[in-house]
């Protein structure tokens, strides 16, 4: 039987796709990969199907031993790789052979690694995706010392790279584009004028369900809304006044006002950055923003 | 009908601005038939007290396409006037200050015996609003207004699973051990959220949940966890 023994799992690794939908009415979140950017080069440099699945490592500190040989390749946040001991890079297809040792650093920049192999790991998926909901305990592996990840062993003609220039660097100064939407107009002119003109800064309370981000205040006229449901990059203003970006595990219905949403091709991005980055918002039409995703998904999907 | 944007590929349908039986009402009934009508460009769809989000395929529609078909379903529907079947759901619920943590407090802010805070809440059939929050947690309402208590200033890191709650004139149920700040009456020993349901929740939307009061030993027979 083909694929890697994990002799330590690291911080939390996680098996995701692109997410579960269709059960918000129950309560389930989305779940899936928090950078789809990093997650989507993974299968399209393996020549993997759309939305195969692959492994989530926040931070790093993962070590896994081979069993049987296996084409894999390591995408997102920049960390120290090796086979054996022996540098390798990532945005690059390598085969590790059976008994061989993968150990993977912890992350220098950036928060998040996608290992992905040739067609995916065979676990079974639930509730129509393989995405792990870590708060809501449904869906794939969260890895543990000692476990298996079984894999058909399939391989690549020829290795393939990433050039170097269009690898992502988490650590160029971020613009996050909003839409404008729900609560919108209960945030006068002023407190809109606040919130796109200043900076903030990522706090430690960020994870696979949001980020709460530190600066200006703003005050929405109302303290809380009649719950409602809510969109993956909603910004929500709590009366504390300060901005928190939902992603990929948030909560389905909250009551706290909401100024828009940030684009998905740009939560990809935030989920990247680390404690004490600065990012900014700018407004974004509707136009544009369909457009940036449809050309995001349009590449990846062909 | 008020259409505004949520997300790119999200949007949000409200039918009125406060909480009441009609607005509830269209929400239930816009929820459904744009459920039934099993629209492959529709990813997802999330009823709450005043609205619904509609999810939806952003690459092939655009914002002004989804709400024109929206209205257009819904307005096709609108000559539909039957109402709704709601399933009458019985909840068994443990009532005891060794499991109801807030029994006491209640009793004592707003002056009423614990037994008749209890009569009280078991008293009112209650409407599913919406599901959310964590998989399989109802919002239901309305709470008698003599009981109603706001949610805890400190809620609590582990609210223990099968807590029957409320806020304001809000009560609930805790699928599963979470952190939350309700005030805790009593606990059930019915799974709020299960593979084997068919659609997983017990409750859904639309439903009428009466709370059936039973004795400890009951609650243990039934599953229950002390």
């Amino acid at each position: 039987m083909t694929g890697f023994r994990v002799i330590n799992p690291g911080i939390q690794t996680t098996i995701q796709d692109v997410g579960r939908r269709g059960h918000g009415s129950i309560g389930v979140t989305q779940a899936g990969a928090v950078d789809e950017f990093a997650f989507h080069w993974s299968n399209k440099l393996l020549g993997n199907p759309y939305n195969t699945n692959a492994l989530e490592i926040a931070l790093g500190g993962l070590k896994l031993k081979a069993v049987g040989s296996i084409d894999f390749v390591l995408t997102g946040a920049m960390v120290d790789v090796s086979i054996d001991g022996h540098t390798i890079e990532q945005w690059k297809t390598y085969t590790i052979k059976d008994s061989e040792v993968l150990e993977i650093g912890f992350a220098s920049s950036g928060q998040r690694i996608y290992l992905g192999v040739v067609g995916g790991f065979d676990v079974k998926p639930e509730y129509d995706s393989y995405s792990v909901s870590i708060k809501e305990g449904i869906g794939g592996l969260v890895l543990k010392a000692n476990d298996f990840l079984p894999y058909t062993s399939r391989h690549l003609n020829e290795s393939r790279k990433l050039p170097n220039q269009s690898q992502p660097n988490y650590e160029l100064p971020l613009t996050l584009r909003v839409l404008a939407g729900y609560q919108w107009e209960l945030f006068s002119e002023d407190e809109r004028e606040k919130f796109f003109t200043s900076a903030y800064k990522v706090t430690p309370q960020n994870d696979r369900m949001g980020f709460r981000l530190e600066g200006q205040k703003i005050k929405a006229q109302c303290n809380g809304i009649i719950s409602e449901a809510i969109a993956y990059g909603s910004i929500q203003i709590p009366s504390h006044g300060e901005p928190i970006v939902l992603l990929k595990e948030h909560q389905t219905i909250g009551g706290y006002p909401k100024i828009g949403a940030v684009i998905a091709v740009d939560c990809f991005k935030l989920s990247q950055m680390k404690q004490g980055s600065i990012i900014k918002f700018s407004l974004v039409s509707k136009e544009e923003a369909r457009k940036s995703c449809i050309n995001f998904y349009n590449f990846f999907k062909i | 009908m008020r259409f505004v944007v949520a997300s790119v590929d999200s949007l949000m349908v409200y039918f009125g601005e406060v909480i009441g039986a009609k607005v509830a009402k269209d929400v239930r009934q816009a929820f459904y038939t744009l459920r039934e009508a099993k629209l492959s460009f529709v990813t997802d769809i999330v009823p709450s007290y005043t609205s619904i989000m509609v999810s939806y395929d952003f690459v092939h529609f655009t914002y002004d396409e989804m709400c024109e078909k929206i209205t257009n379903i819904l307005e096709k529907n609108a000559e539909n006037h039957e109402e709704l079947p709601s399933r009458i759901m019985s909840v068994p619920v443990f009532y005891d200050v060794s499991v109801g943590l807030e029994l006491e407090a209640i009793s004592a802010s707003k002056n009423l015996s614990v037994e008749e805070i209890i009569a009280l809440h078991v008293e009112k059939d209650y409407f599913v609003y919406a599901i959310g929050f964590a998989p399989g947690f109802p919002y239901m309402g309305d709470v008698d207004s003599r009981i109603a208590s706001p949610r805890l200033a400190n809620p609590r890191a582990k609210v223990p699973k099968g807590s029957v709650a409320i806020a304001d004139r809000q009560t609930a149920i805790y699928p599963k051990q979470s952190p939350g700040g309700w005030n805790i009456l009593g606990r059930t020993p019915i799974e709020m959220f299960s593979r084997s349901y068919d659609g997983l929740s017990y409750l859904r939307v639309g439903d009428k949940v009466n709370f059936e009061p039973i004795s400890k030993e009951k609650f243990l027979k039934l599953g229950g966890v002390l």
